[in-house]
């Protein structure tokens, strides 16, 4: 709090000189915003980084011990209409659950190649998070199971006409 | 033994890579995000592309807000926005369904799209395939909601034989 006091009168006793003349009238200091905005990242990055490396090592563990080859089995004729191997189930899963940080650690303990990873982003970034984001669709009067359903549904058939498309283009 | 080491130093390898990619991502984001949000043109942009695509997806121009925002920043901004406005009695339930199916197919564009790149998805795809695919359901479910709602009050306005 008083750190930004400081930062702004600063940023106002400075003002006469040529190089404050730069920032747009109305938007605060360009400097002030880049120092929050470099603030904001390095807290995001850490909030990301505390769950996507604990899902990574799960993951990393799982695959190691035998666990995903036997999920990755059953999953294995509905992730093979999407051009993906069994295993991609896992972050799919992951990603539904928690959310797409946690999915991409998962994704990180597999072999997958560039049209793989495509597909399954499209998938991922569709649907995730669907308990907390239900919760923030039920708050707006709308049916939050039903949205969950939607998106797991239409996030895999989006993620099937796109590889169907990439084999053809 | 052998296998332990072989899954610390495949952990540490695999989780520093991580770690790396998603810096290089996320910290510039973050600064050229607060930069930009302040700036007079950028709420222009944000006003008059609210306008535009917003009447395309059947949404008015009260919706079109919450859903730009909802669309670059997150469902969590936009869904707190969308929350607001709901209680504020502004908002008809048709334009909230037709914001919440746009927003839970695509939201936070920037963000989340960057990350996925930063591990290698496709841009292309992820980001402009996405959107065209959200439009496409937005549209969809809100015809078939549309239908639904009319043919229900035809139901009940029918009077009893």
């Amino acid at each position: 709090m008083t750190e930004t006091r400081h930062g702004d009168t600063g940023e106002e006793g400075r003002g006469p000189e040529p190089g404050a003349a730069v920032a747009a009238p109305g938007s605060g200091p360009l400097r002030a915003d880049v120092r929050r905005g470099l603030r904001a990242g390095l807290v995001t990055f850490w909030d990301l980084i505390k769950m996507m490396v604990p899902a990574y090592f799960v993951a990393l563990l799982l695959e190691r011990l035998g666990v995903i080859d036997v999920l990755a089995e059953g999953a294995e004729p509905v992730m093979s209409v999407l051009g993906l191997p069994g295993e991609a189930a896992v972050p799919l899963v992951v990603g539904y659950v928690l959310n797409i940080y946690a999915a991409i650690g998962a994704m990180q303990a597999l072999a997958l190649t560039a049209q793989q990873i495509t597909v399954l982003a499209i998938a991922v970034l569709i649907g995730h998070n669907l308990l907390v984001e239900g919760v923030v669709l039920q708050r707006a009067g709308m049916n939050g199971v039903a949205f969950g359903v939607l998106r797991i549904v239409a996030g895999l058939a989006a993620a099937g006409v796109a590889n169907l498309l990439m084999g053809v283009f | 033994m052998d296998a332990v080491t072989g899954f610390l130093r495949a952990f540490i390898e695999g989780a520093g890579d991580l770690a790396l990619r998603m810096f290089v991502i996320v910290v510039p984001i973050m600064v050229v995000m607060e930069v930009l949000e302040g700036t007079r043109p950028f709420r222009a942009f944000v006003r008059i592309w609210a306008r535009l695509v917003g009447r395309w997806l059947g949404m008015s121009e009260r919706a079109a807000a919450p859903t730009v925002i909802g669309f670059l920043f997150g469902l969590a901004y936009g869904g707190s926005l969308i929350v607001r406005d709901t209680r504020r009695h502004s908002l008809r339930r048709r334009q909230v369904f037709q914001m919440s199916v746009f927003l839970s197919m695509v939201h936070a564009v920037v963000e989340d799209s960057l990350i996925f790149v930063a591990v290698g998805a496709s841009a292309f795809w992820i980001v402009v395939y996405r959107c065209a695919w959200a439009a496409a359901v937005t549209v969809v479910l809100g015809a078939v909601a549309v239908a639904f709602v009319e043919r229900q009050r035809a139901r009940r306005s029918r009077p009893p034989v």
